[in-house]
């Protein structure tokens, strides 16, 4: 440890701690600008400078490591002018002209700094040089007269999301913010992620949605959980008046640690659906606006015969970005209840069946923490495209490849990992298996393996393994090296391994991790994927001989190769928060909130069992899941226990052994 | 003693600065009673006393050769010289247009718009003043006290007012500090 004195006060920091840091634990508050706790430090901005006892010069407390014995001043007259002079520069340089920007009076780290200093006015004037303002993106806004180069937006592109995108171009004066080699951001690599809109300190990125329309201090803050997929990033939401303004991730979030992806950032602000406000029942042909008890009494008349039959009976669909409580209940009425025999999800158990049979047959989980990608030295990434989805674990293994982490791509399509990748293994379509069992063998042939593997005959698989895969026998070898020799290994696998229902395959891969030593992730799908498989709603769904069909739809998009199976089914009830094409075939539509309107629990890709806090008010004549559920049951004669506010659905949870453990957080 | 004489003038601004003096509502009263108002946009004289006022108080940046006589006169004039709001103090929504040509601003303001019809004309009678440059008072003369503000709160301008009145130099900052 390490003792300073900082304004008089004893610190003990932990080695390596910077000045600053050390400032901040003690309570001591240092003027600063290009500071991010999430960044590396880079000592741009010299607002942190402090005067240290023995140093010729101020130093930037950002960049300088406390050691032992150091007396340090943060605030001096000499200090106080320093700063207002760098300031003054900061102001002169560009257009910080306050009062048409969105952020003054208040959110502007720039302004706050001066205020901070009781700077009144600039002593230096404008030089009046005007920089591009960039308008080509979908999300935000690029205006270079407003930035003051302190590279956050560039550090966190790079440092946290690996993507790269923003850069700074010219030289002195001239140097400015730029996508790729200065191309317009709406044409760039840009992923939409939102995180440089998060760190800058000045109006220089604006949000499109959310500019102008009320300081952080004049909209209410909710802690919550993205649904966007199964990652499970911490959100805070921000509204005014039940609207939503923005979307931001949560710093000290431990899954994401902040970062977001435009799915989860901007896609729910975005949202244009039109929303059912009303139950709907089809009379004449036409979904006509209806009471609840007519629409619940109109579903239960089709049911109510049809409950306790098998093959002909009713057939129920649940969206996976249903919370947990909701499944629990729905999985309790028509599976325990109606007793029917196709009571599935939406997406048909295809991310999570396999693991899910697989950690019944092993007894026990076999996957690891999510937390892994971010200090794994070289990834497998198999049957997956993190880069379309599941970003935010994409980024993990995107930011560690300039770091030195190799990355093993195999997939039979392209795949947006493949331009980082040390080795991208373009195998035949479905010769998934043939892949693992080879890079199984070239590690047995190397003796590399770290656990004693099942006697195979190396030398052949290695020999057939080009005429199976179409993969050259050195690629292979040289992936399984890697892999074998890493010391953070880590198996990424996604629906290309666990949507073709073969056991084999993933058992292979279990194997392969097992040999390697490395961690297995599978990414599951969306936000209750995993959960949606603890209770069981993994199976195929088949339309058969079923009379009636219900689904629970939520805030999900049906597919069209749903809306397809589902055409011919002679009673169809859907309990949904947006008009769509199922809708329109449904013969009773049921309002519910949506995910933003209700508490609920997700169970998130590696097993964190997290809340999603409502944060909006939910139109006046529309109902939650749970309590549709309830009523319905009602309805039908049928009582539905564990919606009283008890944790039956979290003991169901727990029933099941999960690929991964289960932690609550 | 004597009530300190306080005169006040508008230039490159949008008023909004003396609006936001009257938004004292009943205090106005009191500045009355601490201080002498002489010329101001909003009372009868026009001009700051040749004699001299204790203080002057201009609202709006210097956007052209009558904006200079009036900022020297009233500095040449008055003990202490107060820039109030934005325009005076850094120049303000005026001066964006120093990121153009005073000739593309011309041409913008008296050609271009779209109010304009096709018979649109910049004014070029020899007895008007000419352009410049937007300027921060400050880059023309020197100032005393700056209150920044768009526009400065009723209160800001109270305290500022009633400091001076009373023989002291305003200090803003925490709640009294903004620019906005």
């Amino acid at each position: 440890m390490i003792n300073l004195t900082i304004d008089g006060k004893q610190v003990e920091v932990p080695e390596g701690t910077t000045v600053l840091r050390a400032a901040e634990k003690a309570g001591i508050k240092v003027p600063k600008l290009c500071d991010h706790p999430q960044l590396v430090p880079t000592g741009g901005c010299r607002l942190c400078i402090v005067d240290v006892q023995g140093f010729r010069v101020p130093m930037s407390s950002c960049t300088l490591p406390a050691s032992n014995g150091m007396i340090v001043k943060t605030d001096s007259e000499a200090l106080r002018k320093s700063r207002q002079t760098i300031l003054s520069l900061l102001f002169s340089e560009r257009n910080h002209f306050c009062p048409f920007c969105q952020l003054s009076g208040g959110d502007c780290e720039l302004q706050n700094a001066a205020y901070d200093q009781g700077m009144t006015h600039w002593p230096m004037q404008p030089g009046w040089k005007t920089f591009p303002v960039d308008t080509s993106h979908d999300y935000f806004i690029l205006d270079n007269n407003r930035c003051i180069l302190c590279r956050r937006c560039v550090r966190a592109c790079s440092e946290l999301v690996g993507n790269y995108t923003l850069g700074i171009a010219e030289r002195g004066s001239d140097c400015m913010l730029v996508a790729d080699a200065n191309v317009p951001l709406g044409d760039s690599s840009c992923v939409s992620c939102g995180v440089c809109l998060q760190v800058c300190p000045t109006g220089a990125l604006i949000d499109r949605q959310s500019a102008y329309y009320g300081h952080e201090k004049q909209l209410t803050c909710t802690e919550s959980t993205c649904v966007g997929c199964s990652v499970g990033c911490g959100i805070n939401v921000l509204t005014s008046d039940n609207r939503l303004v923005r979307i931001e991730g949560n710093w000290n979030a431990p899954v994401n640690g902040g970062l977001l992806c435009k799915i989860g950032k901007f896609d729910p602000v975005a949202e244009t659906r039109s929303r059912i406000t009303t139950p709907l029942v089809r009379k004449n042909g036409k979904l006509e606006p209806a009471s609840w008890e007519e629409a619940l009494e109109k579903v239960a008349q089709s049911i109510k015969p049809l409950v306790g039959k098998k093959g002909n009976g009713v057939a129920a669909l649940a969206s996976t970005r249903l919370p947990a409580e909701s499944l629990a209940l729905f999985k309790q009425l028509f599976a325990d209840q109606i007793q029917s025999d196709m009571v599935t999800s939406l997406e048909e158990g295809q991310p999570s069946a396999l693991p899910a049979a697989l950690a019944d047959e092993l007894g026990l989980p076999f996957e690891g923490s999510l937390d892994i990608l971010r200090t794994a030295d070289c990834t497998l990434a198999i049957g997956v495209n993190l880069v379309e989805n599941h970003q935010v674990a994409g980024f993990f293994l995107k930011r560690n490849v300039p770091l030195g982490s190799k990355l093993i791509v195999v997939d039979p399509q392209e795949n947006g990992l493949d331009e980082l990748a040390a080795y991208i293994l373009k195998a035949n379509a479905g010769s998934d298996l043939d892949v693992i069992e080879g890079l199984q063998a070239a590690i047995v042939n190397a003796k590399m393996e770290r656990v004693p593997a099942a006697p195979i005959n190396s030398a052949k698989v290695l020999a057939e393994v080009n005429k199976k895969t179409g993969l050259a026998e050195a690629d292979v070898t040289g992936a399984a090296q890697a892999l074998a020799s890493a010391a953070k290994p880590v198996i990424v696998y996604g629906k290309g391994i666990t949507a073709n229902g073969n056991a084999d395959t993933l058992k292979a891969l279990v194997t392969l991790a097992k040999i390697t030593g490395a961690s297995l992730i599978s990414i599951k799908g969306e936000a209750n994927s995993l959960a949606a498989a603890q209770y069981h709603l993994d199976r195929v769904f088949e339309l058969n001989g079923h009379q009636a069909v219900y689904v629970a739809l939520g805030d999900d998009t049906p597919s069209q190769r749903l809306i397809d199976r589902l055409a011919k089914a002679p009673f169809l009830a859907v309990q949904t928060v947006y008009h769509s094409p199922l809708t329109e075939m449904a013969q009773v539509v049921l309002p519910v909130t949506r995910w933003i309107e209700q508490d609920g629990h997700y169970l998130s890709l590696d097993g964190r069992l997290q809340m999603a806090h409502k944060a909006m008010q939910a139109p006046a004549n529309v109902w939650v899941d749970e309590q549709v559920f309830t009523r319905l049951a009602g309805e039908l004669g049928l009582a539905l226990n564990g919606n009283d506010g008890s944790d039956r659905w979290k003991e169901l949870l727990f029933q099941r052994v999960a690929p991964v453990k289960i932690t609550e957080n | 003693m004597a009530k300190p004489k306080v005169s006040s003038d508008w230039l490159a601004g949008c008023a909004g600065c003396h609006m936001s003096l009257l938004d004292m509502d009943e205090r106005i009263i009191k500045v009355a009673e601490l201080v002498d108002l002489r010329a101001t946009p909003i009372t009868d004289l026009k001009e700051p006393d040749a004699s001299g006022v204790d203080v002057g108080v201009l609202e709006g940046g210097i956007n052209n050769t009558t904006n200079e006589e009036v900022v020297k006169t009233m500095r040449k004039r008055c003990k202490v010289l107060v820039a109030l709001g934005d325009c005076a103090v850094f120049g303000g929504v005026p001066a964006l247009r120093n990121f153009f040509t005073i000739e593309e601003s011309l041409r913008r303001a008296y050609v271009e718009t779209e109010s304009t019809d096709s018979e649109g004309k910049i004014p070029d009678d020899p007895e008007l003043c000419h352009p410049t440059r937007v300027r921060a008072l400050s880059e023309v003369v020197p100032v005393d006290v700056f209150v920044p503000g768009c526009p400065p709160d009723a209160d800001v301008i109270f305290y500022v007012l009633a400091e001076l009145a009373q023989g002291r130099v305003p200090v803003l900052k925490d709640d009294l500090l903004h620019w906005h």
